[in-house]
């Protein structure tokens, strides 16, 4: 019920209060009718319950009247309160006849329906009511009227009683107009509709509720029918009382029926016309309801509080934002409202609009729109049809292989040239070309017009400090406002003081232009020609005088007022500063005098001196107080500032236009000079060179140079780049005529901005000038020579030639128009997140926004406004990288919200031991990589595990200087370290693709046919054979994978057999032994034929003493044992030693073990006894001897050897020293020297051996990868041809074709063969010697240091690396010694070839052969050791392929041992060749270097290297003797020290004999054991290794000294052959 | 620091129309997830059934996580293969299922789909093979706006996974 409502029924109570007595009785008759209704109500609800079935549809239709009919009607709809009692009069009278009619029926029922809850009743009520009230006050009266009952009478009644109440509440006092109110609103409608008739509307009423409740039948139908016909039914089901009671309270029904149950009908029916209401009276009725606000501008001074100027704090320099955008009519529309409606002007801001918050709409989206294209639109989900296609494993592993370039594209556009002085120009140009300049200069000033934006500022400025000074409302403390107009006064200071400067600037430049104009014209007269058509015309631009002259005056007085305002504020610091100072001075002065005073008492009372002391020393100065400038001074001043910069007032406003209208005086009119300078002109020519990275890309035509001295190209050049562009310029080229060209200048183009791409690239001017001097002997004044315009040829000029060239450079865009830029170099992302303005990057370009300065610089000029929210993070970022805190989080954080629901933070999670452990494992770290178990606790890991590991990663940055005592090695070994890992991560990938023979295990099916592999065949002929114990077979060995062993279950086995050739002792008496041997000669070495072994020697010595007692010493993992000692040289052992194996970190994959780095050392020593009784006394009842033993030789077996060919099987030579004192290898007794030339040929003592692995463990198989090739498809189908074929007649001996250099590629063998120089050194120490040369080259190949492939890269594959490689690296394993050895043996003529094949100790290894006059040799490549072809103990045991520089030979004999086998490869029954007749030799190319570049050794760093070794060296010993004094002894150090040069001059050959006479002679006294070691040197570990292994510093001698010397050799290239001396000395009593 | 160990199988596919079937599967974790041991992603050998439809693999899956929260919790993607009989693959179905949260052994089956493409393409893909793929494989597992796919449902495959969950009690997850 809404308010209005509620006031008309509050009158309508008033007036049937006020009214006759009869008609209160009615009301209260009528209020208790409807009383008694609402108590009659209940008994339906009751009914209902008790007869729910047939009652529901009844009540739920008017449930559904009585809302619809408010929603149709709704507008008009009144208040049911005021039409409750007036119903009841209506009610009241239906249903009083109604129920005398029912009285007799109903009896019974009456009393139980009494009781019951009234609540639907009202709601009920309401329908009627308010169709009643609807009709009432409908705007159309009915025409028909009928007879009246009293009934209506009455109704009536109390309605004009109800329209006087209106009237009364009509006359009180109205609202606001315009503000229709509720009682406005039913006055009107009350009072226009007054001469209603009553009758209708009953009618109407009644009509209506027959209407709705029957469903909007009445008006068609007679109401009488409508009644008469329920009248008949109540009376039908009257007669069934009770239940029909029920029923028709239930219902609607019956209500409609007790409505119409009427006795005369036709009082309630009308018939009326649809309602309408007129437009016009519909308008007429808003123009008084409505306001319409008028949408013309509101005055400011309506918006604001009287006598207040409007304030624009925009202008005032305060940061306003940027209003929404509304349209103007509206918000006058709003603004008239608000004043209308709100006077107080709360509304409106200083400024007289109405308060607005910044726009807060950001101008571009923060989500980017779709783009609009479809398919972009769904990137994410596109999808893409792809080929059904073979799977193809792709092994995509090249070191290095970087992507191929990318094309990018530079277009340099070199529209034009214009020459801004040139050797032809004429004086006239000259001028003009200054006039041009200037003008251009005017013109970028116009267009900035800073004056004006100047004047603008500092008028605002004015403003705002008139506004602060006197503001309408002290808003703010006094204290800012003070401050803030302090701060106004200072930036209008500086203002004007800019303003001025600029208004200076700008009428100087027009004077100059004017002055220029007048000289050209000047010399235009003078010379009576014109060269140019340059013209000057000065427009005038008539100003407004008196308004001028105001302007002109304000101004000046503001800043006279100023000026004053600014002496007074000096004057008045300056005046407290002098009062100040004047105090002060005053005290002084006091002081002094008291001082004075003190001082005669002071010479009473000294110890006050001190204090006097203290007193500042120097005697202020009286100051002079300030004095107050005049106002007439200040006037004066400003004044001529004015008439300086300013215009005058009235002075009109001068605008030079420049045109090129002007006509040029033809040839033929002018004199000759002038046209000879025009031939001259024409004769030249000019045109462009494109230097991209300094290299001429292109060049442009050729163009004449116009009269104007502009050269147009137009053309634009295209750049395909590949590398990143690093400069661009452009040559500038003049020619004359015919003659030779000029370079005139160099002009460099920036290179673009990766932002700038071709079509949005602008035009630039580049400037250029030369400091070429020309002389022309026409008019042209020439370049760089002095002219003058005077005649008398004062005031001269010096001008340069120069000039500017437009053009423009922009990257190309591709065809789907992405940029072609190359990548950036550096990334510099930081700022940009900070960055959202696309005007900074466009204006100081991208790289810019990374620069600071720049960019400060840039928000600088641009006057950024520091306040606009939108540049704050500008703002910070340049106040932060001003500032010096440069704390720019570089970052932008995805789900900023994760790290709230983190269990713990990632550096916990980081520092968790067991996690990193896991990591670590996982990723086959070495350290880690067989941790088997983890503990489940971090508290259980204890930090050392990590020690090792972090160290590692440590080292990795620096170079150990310890192991790699010269920095080139320790690079190399860095590089290797690289490459190494490089590999081991190819390798690690290239693990995962296996294939199918992998995976599965076919069994081959037997073949009964073939007779050696034939598995069944054989073994049924097994089974038949004959049981032979007396034969026993070597059973193959079960072989074991190597996952599931642990430490303890692997053993190495050395079975020490026999030893031939052991140096003898030789008696320290028999000094003079005859040099036999050193005369034996080269030719007499392989001359030797094949023989069968002499039996053991025996020495025959004299004194029948045993000669050597040797015994083998072996050591494998710092495990030792030793056989027993046994006699004489040729001793015989047979004992087998065990060693137990532990793989690095228990781990026994096949990886590790291969990359196990262990040596097997069999060292052979002499066991020496000494008698050491002092006493010969003594002698018979006890022994004293000592122990010592005598190191011979050395065998070095790798383990990884021993792992690949599971067991080592042979006679090895033993690596003695050259000169082992005391000992000789000599026969004194010559008896068999026919049976013993072999040996002594060979020369050397030698040690056979059984070496092997318990249990067998399976070796690593190298990785069959293919890798991509650059060699011919077809050559690549014949070498797997041949290989197969060779393979299938003889699957033992390898065959190689290609191989697979240091980058991963297969390369054809051959193109490693190739002559190469060896170093000259080399060459020319034996110029007449082919034999020695070639000795001494492969002795400095095996100066290299030997790394097998399998150690570096763990098995994985063979890498060959080209010689220069490998001479860079300084490490290789045999085939790259031999590849070298071979090139160079081809070098020096020889014939030579490389040969794979077994050999022992290395397995499958390349050596190198070579013919010689008559004879083959055969090259250890590693040792540097020759051996002839039937050479009994040469290592290599089979040959399966020679290789040389054009071809392979493969071998197809019985036999494979060099001994037995034919190297005549033209045979081709013996040899299979692989380029035939019928593959002919394509002619490869080699991959070696066209030569090797040897860089000589630094001789000094090699000294210092020694120095060092031998320092390092000599305090190993010295730890290695913990227990005992180890005294040196200096004198036999400096006696080895000179001998070693001397063993190296001769290859440690043949000076022992003088060695041991010169030692003899100069340590006599001493005995003497030691011996020179010698090696290539790689790093320090296996140098210390080699002489712990001789044992020298085992000896507990009491008094032993020993000497230790060191030298090393350098060969070109850092190959360095390390020569050590150890020796033990005791003295000989 | 609470630690998940994903330990199963992917057992196999069924409901595929074609034969001859392998599953590339790759698992994706959010940035608090990190990898101790195990591998992300693989590839299953292909499956020809011989009786039934169900193409078994039994490809082991065994991951060890370390984890600092509970986003992005693992899940795995699945691409399933067929291989035709020259040998050439195409796609059959993508399909996408989380690891499951609560330790045990959990049974698994994911059920894929395929895009549709154009018609021409339908048509291509039933004469000669091949057919649309995603771009980004990523979609597989994103919740990109997939609605503008057309897809066609593929088989299921089964996985059974099997979950160790170690001290997510500490940080108040109960499982």
């Amino acid at each position: 019920m809404n308010p209005r409502e509620e006031k008309v029924s509050i009158i309508t109570e008033e007036s049937t209060a006020n009214d006759e007595d009869a008609e209160v009785g009615r009301r209260e008759k009528s209020s208790k009718v409807q009383r008694q209704q609402r108590k009659k109500q209940p008994p339906r609800a009751d009914s209902e319950e008790m007869v729910t079935g047939k009652a529901q549809p009844g009540q739920e239709e008017p449930e559904m009247h009585l809302l619809s009919m408010p929603a149709r009607r709704g507008p008009r709809s009144l208040p049911p309160i005021p039409s409750m009692s007036r119903t009841g009069f209506a009610e009241f009278s239906m249903r009083e006849r109604l129920r005398e009619k029912l009285q007799a029926a109903r009896s019974k029922a009456e009393s139980a329906l009494l009781q019951e809850i009234p609540t639907p009743r009202p709601r009920r009520l309401r329908s009627p009511s308010e169709k009643e009230l609807e009709t009432e006050f409908g705007p159309e009266p009915c025409k028909e009227s009928q007879a009246t009952s009293h009934r209506n009478d009455s109704q009536s009644y109390s309605r004009v009683k109800f329209h006087d109440a209106v009237q009364k509440i009509k006359s009180k006092p109205q609202a606001p107009p315009g503000f229709p109110s509720a009682e406005e609103a039913y006055n009107f409608f009350t009072f226009s509709f007054d001469p209603e008739p009553e009758e209708p509307t009953v009618k109407a009423r009644a009509k209506n509720r027959d209407g709705t409740h029957q469903e909007e039948e009445g008006e068609e139908e007679s109401p009488a029918g409508g009644m008469n016909k329920m009248v008949l039914n109540v009376i039908a089901r009257a007669g069934t009382p009770q239940k029909d009671e029920e029923e028709l309270l239930g219902s609607q029904d019956a209500k409609d029926f007790l409505l119409g149950l009427d006795p005369a009908p036709d009082e309630f029916v009308v018939v009326r016309p649809a309602e309408y209401e007129g437009t016009h009276t519909w308008l007429e009725k808003e123009k008084e309801l409505l306001f319409f606000p008028s949408r013309r501008a509101v005055p400011t001074w309506k918006k604001l509080p009287e006598n207040v100027q409007p304030r624009f704090l925009e202008d005032e320099g305060l940061y306003t934002g940027a209003r929404p955008e509304v349209a103007r009519a509206q918000q006058n529309v709003v603004e008239n409202r608000l004043l209308r409606q709100e006077p107080e002007r709360k509304w409106f801001g200083d400024d007289g609009r109405i308060l607005a918050l910044p726009s807060p709409i950001k101008p571009f989206s923060s989500r980017p729109r779709p783009l609009a294209q479809e398919p972009s639109a769904q990137a994410g989900l596109e999808t893409h049809y792809k080929k059904a296609v073979k799977y193809v494993h792709r092994t995509q592993h090249v070191v290095g292989s970087a992507d191929p370039p990318g094309s990018f594209q530079l277009d340099i556009d070199i529209s034009g040239l214009i020459f801004t002085h040139h050797p032809c120009f004429s004086r006239e140009h000259v001028l003009a070309a200054k006039l041009a300049q200037l003008y251009d200069q005017y013109l970028a000033r116009h267009q900035r017009s800073k004056a004006k934006f100047l004047t603008d500022k500092l008028q605002a400025l004015r403003n705002a400090v008139q506004t602060g000074l006197y503001p309408e409302k002290p808003h703010q403390s006094l204290d800012a406002t003070q401050k803030t107009i302090k701060e106004y006064k200072s930036e209008i200071r500086e203002t004007r003081k800019l303003r001025d400067a600029e208004q200076e600037k700008d009428r100087t430049l027009l004077k100059t232009i004017v002055k220029v104009w007048k000289e050209m014209k000047s010399l235009r007269e003078f010379q009576r020609f014109t060269n140019t058509p340059l013209k000057l015309v000065l427009r005038k631009e008539k100003v407004d005088q008196k308004a001028d002259e105001e302007a002109y005056e304000a101004e000046i007085q503001a800043e006279i007022s100023e000026l004053m305002e600014e002496h007074t504020e000096e004057y008045e610091q300056r005046l407290g500063e002098y009062r100040a100072s004047y105090q002060q001075w005053k005290a002084w002065k006091k002081a002094q005098k008291a001082k004075k005073k003190k001082k005669k008492q002071a010479e009473e009372h000294p110890e006050g001196e001190a204090e006097e002391e203290l007193y500042p020393g120097e005697e202020p100065v009286k100051p002079i107080p300030p004095e107050l400038l005049d106002h007439a001074v200040l006037e004066q001043q400003a004044r001529e500032r004015a008439a300086h910069s300013r215009r005058r007032p009235g002075e009109p406003v001068l605008l030079p236009e420049l045109s090129l209208t002007g006509s040029v005086t033809p040839d033929d009119q002018c004199p000759r000079a002038e046209v000879l300078r025009r031939e001259d002109v024409k004769r030249r020519s000019v045109y462009l060179k494109v230097l991209f990275n300094s290299k001429e890309v292109s060049r442009t035509v050729s163009r004449q140079l116009g009269a104007d001295f502009c050269v147009h190209f137009g053309q634009i050049f295209n750049l395909q780049i590949f590398n990143w562009p690093e400069s661009l310029t452009l040559q500038v080229y003049e020619t004359v005529g015919h003659s030779s060209t000029t370079l005139l200048a160099e002009v460099f183009l920036p290179i673009p901005e990766t932002t700038t791409v071709t079509r949005r690239a602008p035009v630039e001017e580049v400037e250029f000038s030369s400091s070429q001097h020309v002389t022309l002997d026409h008019e042209g004044v020439g370049s760089g020579v002095p002219f003058s315009f005077e005649a008398d040829g004062s005031n001269q000029l010096i001008l340069m030639t120069s000039g500017r060239v437009s053009h423009s450079v922009a990257w190309a865009t591709g065809d789907n128009g992405t940029p072609l830029i190359p990548p950036p170099s550096q990334q510099s992302l930081g700022f940009r997140s900070a960055l959202k303005r696309a005007d900074a990057i466009s204006s100081i370009g991208t790289s810019g926004l990374t620069d600071m300065k720049k960019l400060a610089k840039w928000a600088a000029e641009s006057k950024l406004d520091p306040n606009d929210p939108n540049n704050a993070p500008l703002m910070q970022l340049i106040s932060i990288a001003t500032s010096g805190e440069s704390y720019v989080p570089d970052f932008f954080r995805l789900e900023q919200l994760q790290q709230e629901f983190n269990f713990v933070t990632s550096e916990e999670l980081n520092r968790s031991k067991r996690f990193r452990l896991l990591c670590l494992r996982s990723q086959e770290v070495p350290e880690f990589r067989n941790y088997k178990q983890i503990p489940a606790y971090d508290r259980e890991i204890l930090e050392k595990v990590f020690q090792d590991y972090e160290k590692r990663l440590r080292d990795k940055s620096v170079i150990e200087t310890k192991d790699h005592i010269d920095t080139h090695r320790a690079i190399v070994a860095k590089y290797l370290q690289q490459v190494r890992e490089s590999v081991v991560n190819r390798f690690l990938i290239a693990k995962h693709h296996f294939l199918l023979s992998d995976l599965v295990v076919e069994e081959e099916v037997p073949n009964m046919s073939s007779e050696g592999s034939g598995i069944l065949g054989l073994s049924l002929f097994k089974l038949a054979e004959q049981k032979r114990p007396l034969r026993p077979r070597r059973k193959g060995r079960k072989k074991v994978t190597a996952q599931n062993l642990s430490d303890g279950d692997i053993k190495l086995l050395v079975n020490i057999c026999r030893a031939y050739d052991i140096p003898v002792r030789k008696p320290p008496a028999s000094k003079s032994q005859q040099p036999a041997r050193s005369s034996r000669t080269f030719s007499d070495r392989h001359a030797a034929s094949p023989g069968a072994h002499s039996p053991p020697h025996s020495p025959d010595t004299p004194l029948s003493q045993v000669s050597v007692r040797p015994f083998v010493e072996v050591s494998f993992q710092r495990t030792i044992c030793h056989t027993t000692t046994a006699e004489g040289p040729n001793p015989s052992w047979n004992e087998e030693l065990e060693f137990p194996f532990r793989a690095p970190n228990g781990d026994y994959s096949t990886a590790s073990l291969q990359s196990v780095k262990d040596d097997v050392f069999i060292n052979i020593f002499d066991e020496v006894l000494h008698d050491i009784l002092e006493d010969d006394r003594e002698r018979g009842s006890g022994i004293h001897t000592r122990i010592e033993r005598h190191w011979l030789g050395c065998v070095k077996i790798p383990f990884s050897t021993i792992y690949s060919q599971a067991r080592i099987d042979g006679t090895f030579k033993i690596n003695t020293p050259p000169v082992l004192l005391g000992y000789s290898k000599e026969r004194n007794v010559l008896l068999e020297r026919g049976l013993d030339s072999v040996r002594s040929l060979s020369e050397g003592s030698y040690l056979t051996l059984f070496i092997t692995i318990e249990p067998q463990l399976v070796p690593g198989e190298s990785v069959r990868e293919k890798f991509d090739s650059q060699e011919d498809e077809k050559l690549l189908q014949a070498t797997e041809k041949f290989q197969a074929e060779c393979a299938l007649k003889f699957p033992t001996r390898q065959c190689l074709t290609t191989v697979t250099d240091i980058s991963g590629k297969t390369v054809f063998v051959t193109r490693y063969l190739k002559p190469l120089n060896p170093p000259e050194e080399l060459l020319n120490v034996y110029p007449n010697n082919p034999q020695a040369t070639a000795e001494l080259v492969a002795r400095y190949v095996s100066l290299i240091p030997f790394l097998p492939d399998t150690v570096s890269f763990a098995g994985i594959c063979d890498l060959w690396s080209t010689s220069d490689q490998f001479l860079d690296l300084l490490a290789g394993d045999e085939e790259e010694h031999a590849v070298l050895l071979c090139d160079y043996f081809l070098f020096l003529g020889k014939k030579a070839w490389l040969v794979m094949g077994n050999a022992i100790p290395e397995g499958p290894t390349a050596y190198v052969l070579t013919w010689e006059q008559n004879h083959y040799l055969i090259w250890n490549p590693c040792s540097g050791h020759f051996y002839a072809q039937f050479d009994t103990f040469c290592p290599l045991k089979s040959v399966s392929c020679l290789i040389g520089p054009d071809n392979i030979w493969f071998n197809i004999q019985q036999y494979d041992s060099p001994l037995r086998i034919n190297f005549d490869v033209t045979k081709p029954k013996l040899w299979k060749s692989f380029f035939s007749r019928s593959l002919p030799y394509p002619g490869l190319s080699s991959v070696q270097p066209e030569e090797l570049i040897y860089q000589r050794t630094d001789k000094a760093a090699a000294a210092e290297l020694q120095d060092r070794i031998e320092k390092m060296l000599k305090e190993k010993i010295m730890d290695w003797r913990p227990r005992h004094l180890t005294r040196w002894n200096r004198h036999c150090t400096s006696t080895l020290r000179h001998f070693l040069p001397l063993l190296e001059r001769s290859q440690g050959e043949d000076v022992e004999d003088e060695h041991r006479a010169e030692l003899q002679k100069q340590l006599g006294d001493y005995r003497f054991s030691g011996f020179p070691l010698h090696m290539p040197y790689s790093e320090v570990k296996p140098l210390i290794e080699a002489v712990y292994s001789t044992g020298v510093h085992n000896t507990d001698v009491p008094n032993v000294e020993f000497a230790l010397a060191v030298y090393i050799h350098p060969y070109p290239k850092n190959v360095l052959s390390v020569w050590i001396y150890v020796a033990s000395l005791i003295r000989n009593r | 620091m609470a630690e998940a160990h994903v330990i199963g199988q992917i057992i196999g596919a069924t409901g595929f129309s074609e034969s001859s079937l392998f599953c590339k599967w790759g698992i994706h974790t959010g940035a608090a997830w990190k990898l101790l041991s195990g591998v992300r992603e693989g590839q299953t050998q292909v499956d020809t059934p011989q009786v039934g439809d169900m193409a078994y693999w039994c490809h082991p899956i065994d991951l060890h996580f370390a984890t600092k929260g509970l986003q992005g919790w693992p899940r795995l993607h699945l691409q399933v293969w067929s291989q035709d009989s020259f040998g050439r693959c195409q796609l059959a179905g993508y399909g996408f299922c989380h690891v499951p949260s609560s330790p045990g052994t959990h049974q698994l089956d994911c059920p894929t789909w395929r895009p549709l493409g154009s018609w021409r393409e339908q048509l291509a893909r039933a004469f000669v093979g091949g057919g649309p793929q995603l771009l980004h494989a990523d979609t597989i597992y994103s919740g990109a706006d997939r609605y503008r796919l057309h897809t066609a449902a593929g088989g299921t495959v089964r996985l059974e996974l099997g979950l160790l969950l170690r001290h997510f009690d500490r940080y108040g997850v109960e499982c």
